[in-house]
Parts: structure tokens; sequence; C-alpha cells
């Protein structure tokens, strides 16, 4: 993992420009937002996340994230089928602010078109590269 | 087809406002315009990066551009409002290229705040008057450091002058500041607490020269010295804090109604006389909630209020703002400086009769090493006995005293009831006797 200005970005994970992540766990894939986002959105307060079965599509909503502040879309990084949803997230929103890439994972979901897709997302090189230009 | 909800301006009340709508609203389309290249920055942090004590000036910006696109907020920067067509509903805007474009709204917000000011003093119009308003001032400022000014004179005894005053001898320059009143920190002190501070300041090092008016500009096309009070003042640096004027030409220009301060005037739901737009923050006037008279109340955290209350009402929720006390603190080399309510002098002005009540007190039990002097002073209306008014200065736990006494004055206690408080202690944190619930036993001493 590396620190860019602060902001963490673990290795071995794909990324958009959504401020999402993603962990292929075999034909799975596991998804949340990245330690800039939940920074940007500061103590995070409700998370509306869809249910077991819901079917998500990359580069569209799937739910919100709400801060005392700011309100959220959360943007799906990958297309597929909702297996399992975090419910310490939904009850502990804080879990987000708190562990963004491990205990505050949000979807477990079953990808559609994982080869594919993950074409549209950077890798941990150009995920570090554009989280420093994020900062300029 | 989703409300469109334009705010003119993009910091602590336009921010606020903007994020708030969109809470209320997750589908408007909604849309910030300034003229500044960074938007959503505290202002009120610029002196204390002068001074040293945060690293940069791209550190006080609180809202980055991701904030915006995460909230889908449409940010226009370096982007001029030309006129507000209320009839059309449409903003007029020119960019830093020339391109113009009509910007249609259902609702809209001003937010257009305030501009630093130097008043009408001969040779004004000469260069090297320095404000501390924006990013660019500041950097302006670090930059005739950099260049290896000596000394500074600094015009104005209000917070940001102070503030701007002591960052400046820390950073090694002699300063000096010039006051028109008598008295430094005339809209938070009465005289007798703002001497405790004088005194400190000069202590220090800082010349405090009050009752002098800056009466004349020197030098030829750059400043070179000012004549205040009759006294000609030669230094390396000048610098204007004098006070900021409310932008408010544009929203005029529209037919927007300004009350008796000048100021755009606003309802509780922050809606001007004008439909379907609203104005927040540094532009608009407030009501004192203690004398219910309209006010100038020109603070970051009126603004963020106003703001949150402005937008949930542009996306059709529904907020009031209730007026203001007028709380602020600062802290200035070891000493904290705060106020809330009205000072003697301000409810005198305002036909109040009053009684005080002040103390001189310690942070923690006297017998506790390191406990720091503390004064409390508080303002109480004699007929009615309410608390109206405190002014504290100590060597700590300064504002949360304020915010107590604030509370007290929002919630109209009398000051026997205040006497009354049931507050904490521990040695190494209070006193045994709170010093406001001392200051309020003073005060109805003097009302038997």
């Amino acid at each position: 993992m590396v620190k860019v200005d602060g902001y963490e970005v673990p290795e071995g994970l794909y990324y958009s420009k959504d401020y999402g992540w993603v962990k292929i766990e075999g034909d799975r894939v596991r998804i949340g937002i990245t330690d800039y986002a939940q920074k940007q959105l500061r103590e995070i307060v409700y998370a509306e996340l869809p249910s077991v079965g819901t079917i998500i599509k990359q580069n569209e909503p799937y739910g919100t994230l709400e801060s005392v502040k700011a309100v959220s879309d959360l943007i799906a990084p990958i297309s597929g089928t909702v297996e399992e949803v975090n419910e310490e997230v939904q009850s502990k929103p804080e879990t987000l602010n708190e562990d963004p890439y491990e205990k505050g994972w949000l979807l477990v979901v079953r990808p559609s078109n994982l080869q594919g897709e993950l074409a549209n997302l950077m890798d941990f090189n150009q995920a570090v590269e554009w989280h420093k230009s994020l900062i300029k | 087809m989703p409300r469109r909800i334009v705010v003119i301006g993009a910091h602590a009340a336009g921010v606020d406002a903007a994020s708030a709508a969109r809470k209320t609203d997750r589908t408007a389309e909604i849309t910030l315009i300034t003229e500044e290249k960074n938007a959503g920055y505290s202002r009120c942090g610029l002196p204390f990066v002068i001074e040293g004590k945060i690293p940069s000036f791209k550190d006080l910006i609180v809202f980055t551009p991701d904030y915006f696109r995460m909230m889908r907020l449409n940010l226009k920067t370096e982007t001029k409002v030309t006129k507000i067509d209320t009839g059309k509903k449409v903003v007029e805007t020119v960019d830093k290229t020339g391109k113009t474009e009509e910007v249609p709204y259902d609702s809209l917000i001003i937010t257009t705040g305030a501009n630093a000011f130097t008043p009408p003093i001969k040779g004004r119009e000469k260069q090297g008057i320095l404000p501390l308003r924006t990013i660019e001032d500041g950097e302006r400022i670090e930059q005739a450091i950099r260049n290896g000014a000596k000394s500074a004179v600094v015009m104005g005894a209000g917070l940001i002058g102070l503030e701007t005053a002591v960052a400046l001898q820390e950073r090694g320059l002699q300063v000096t500041v010039v006051e028109m009143l008598p008295q430094v920190l005339p809209a938070m002190l009465d005289p007798d607490m703002a001497k405790i501070v004088e005194e400190m300041l000069q202590h220090k090092g800082i010349r405090i020269l009050t009752g002098k008016p800056v009466e004349e500009f020197l030098g030829k096309d750059k400043v070179t010295g000012i004549v205040a009070g009759g006294e000609q003042i030669s230094a390396d640096m000048f610098v204007s804090a004098f006070g900021v004027r409310a932008n408010t030409q544009l929203a005029v220009d529209a037919g927007v109604a300004l009350g008796e301060t000048k100021l755009i005037k606003t309802n509780q739901r922050m809606e001007t006389n004008i439909e379907d737009v609203y104005a927040a923050g540094d532009c608009v006037e407030s009501v004192n909630m203690i004398t219910q008279r309209p006010v100038v109340q020109q603070l970051g955290t009126v603004a963020v209020r106003q703001g949150k209350v402005a937008g949930i009402n542009a996306a059709k929720g529904y907020a009031t703002f209730p007026g203001v006390i007028g709380s602020a603190v600062t802290k200035l080399y070891d000493t904290q400086i705060g106020a809330t309510g009205l000072t003697e002098t301000a409810a005198k002005r305002a036909g109040i009769e009053t009684v005080v009540g002040a103390i001189s007190s310690k942070t923690k039990a006297d017998y506790y090493p390191s406990a720091l002097p503390i004064r409390v002073k508080l303002v109480i209306e004699k007929e009615t006995q309410r608390v109206i008014g405190a002014q504290i200065i100590g060597g700590e736990d300064v504002t949360q005293r304020i915010n107590a006494i604030s509370i007290a004055i929002q919630k109209q206690m009398t000051v026997r009831e205040l006497s009354k408080a049931d507050t904490a202690y521990a040695p190494p944190l209070n006193e045994t006797w709170e010093p406001f619930v001392l200051a309020a036993e003073i005060a109805l001493m003097k009302l038997r």
C-alpha cells in the first residue's frame, strides 16, 4: 500500500474514476469506496445499499452515501448481481471512514462481464498516478 | 424536469447552500459560479498561513473539486455573473476567455460575499496597500515578506487586523497597528477588556495606536508611509484591514431590496423580495436576536448557517434562520479572546440599561500548576435581568464558555438562572466555582 498525500491506495485492487475499488475473489468481486472518497465525504452517517439479487451496471448508481453535510451516489465500478451486502456498514456507517478497504466493503458481486469491464478500470500503478493528479 | 438551482459565489455560504440543496433534492441540477480561481476555501485561515501555523494556502481549501464532483455540483470558476434577469430567470455570465453564457434557474441563491475595503483616504490609489481577503491577497503578503519587508503597518484593529499583525510580528517584522476608534476589537469588546488585549500586544512588541484615523497614504506611486492622527509612519508593508463591504450591486441591479444596513434583506427562510431568489452570507443583513434589529454580522459561522437554510428552501424544503447573537473568538499569541451578544457599548447604543458582572479567575484550581488567568465579563439587561452579552479573555478554554453563554442568551436566561448553572469541575480542568457563575453572582449583587 502507498499513501498519496495521506490518501491510502492499496495494491491488488482495481479502481474506478468514480472513487470505487474492485477486489477479485475467485469468480466473484468485492467492491467499496476509496480512502480518498471517504475523506471527501467526512463522517458518513447513512449508507443506502441495494439488496441481494439486485443487478448493478458499470458506471451507473447503485446506492448513496450520506454524511452530515454531503450526499453522494455510489457508482458501480463493475456490472453483475449482488450476492452479499455489508450489513455492518448499514448499521455502523462510520466503518466506511475507519476502514474503507477492509471492514468497510460494500457489496460482493457476481460479475457479468469481468474481463471486458476490467479494461475500463485502473490498476494499482494507474490509480497511484490518478490520485497524484487529484491532489494537484 | 429536474429543478435548476444556481448559486452565485462558492465559499462558506455558497458551498453550504449547494450542499444543503443537494441533500434536499437529489435530482436537482445545481451550479455554482465564482469569479475566483479557488472555490470553497477558508478565508478565516489566511492569517495563520502567513504566521506559519498552517504550511500552505492550499491547505485552506476545505472543498476540493472532487467534493463538487461527488456531490454532482457543477462548479464554474473564474466566471463572472454580469447580470441577473429575474423576469427570464437566467443569470448572464462571462468566463475568463470572454465567452458569455445564459444560465437558467428555477431557484437562485446569491452568496456574493464581501470585499476588503479601503475608505476614501487621500492617496489610496497608490500601489502596495495589501488587503487580506483571498488566497491571492495572502500570497502577495507572503511575497512581500520574502522580498525582505522589515516593518509593517496594519490599518484596522478588528479580528483580521490583529491576527495579521501577530502573524507578521511572528515572521520577524516590526509591526504597528493603527485604529481609528479609541480601542482594539471595538465590535467585540468594551474598552476595559480591550485594554487587556492592547497591553498584551504591546508587551509582545507590537505598537498599538488607537484613536488615530489614517489621513493620508504617502509615497510617489507606491505607498511608503502613512499619516495617522497627525503622525507620519514609514514602513515596508501596508496591510488594509479596515473591514469589508458587501457585494450587493449585482443583486441591487436585479431589483433585490436592501435593508436598513444596506445589505440584502431576507426573511427567516433567506428569501429576498423577489420570488425564487435567496441570499446568504456576508452580503445579507441579519436580525440580532437580542435587540430584534437588523445588524451587519459578517462571520463565517453565520454564513454557513444562513447558506444551509437558503439551500434547503431553494430546493423546496423548509428551514428557517433564527437570527444572530454575535459570537466570535480569536487567539492572539497565547491569549484567547471571545465575545457573544452585546457589549456594554452596543447595549447603550441600542438604548438598553445594563449592569455588569466581571471577575478574574483561573482556568484550573488555583493550586494546580499551570493554571492560567481568565477574565469573564457578563452584560445583563437591568430591567429583565437577562444575560445579553459576555466577553472572556483567558489562557485557555474561552471558546466553549462563550458557546455556553451564547446558548444562555439564545434561551433568554436570567442572570439568576445562570448563577445556578450546574457546572463541572476537576482541579486540572477548572476552578470549583465556574468563573461565569461567579461573574453572574457579582451582577446579582449589583441588582439587589
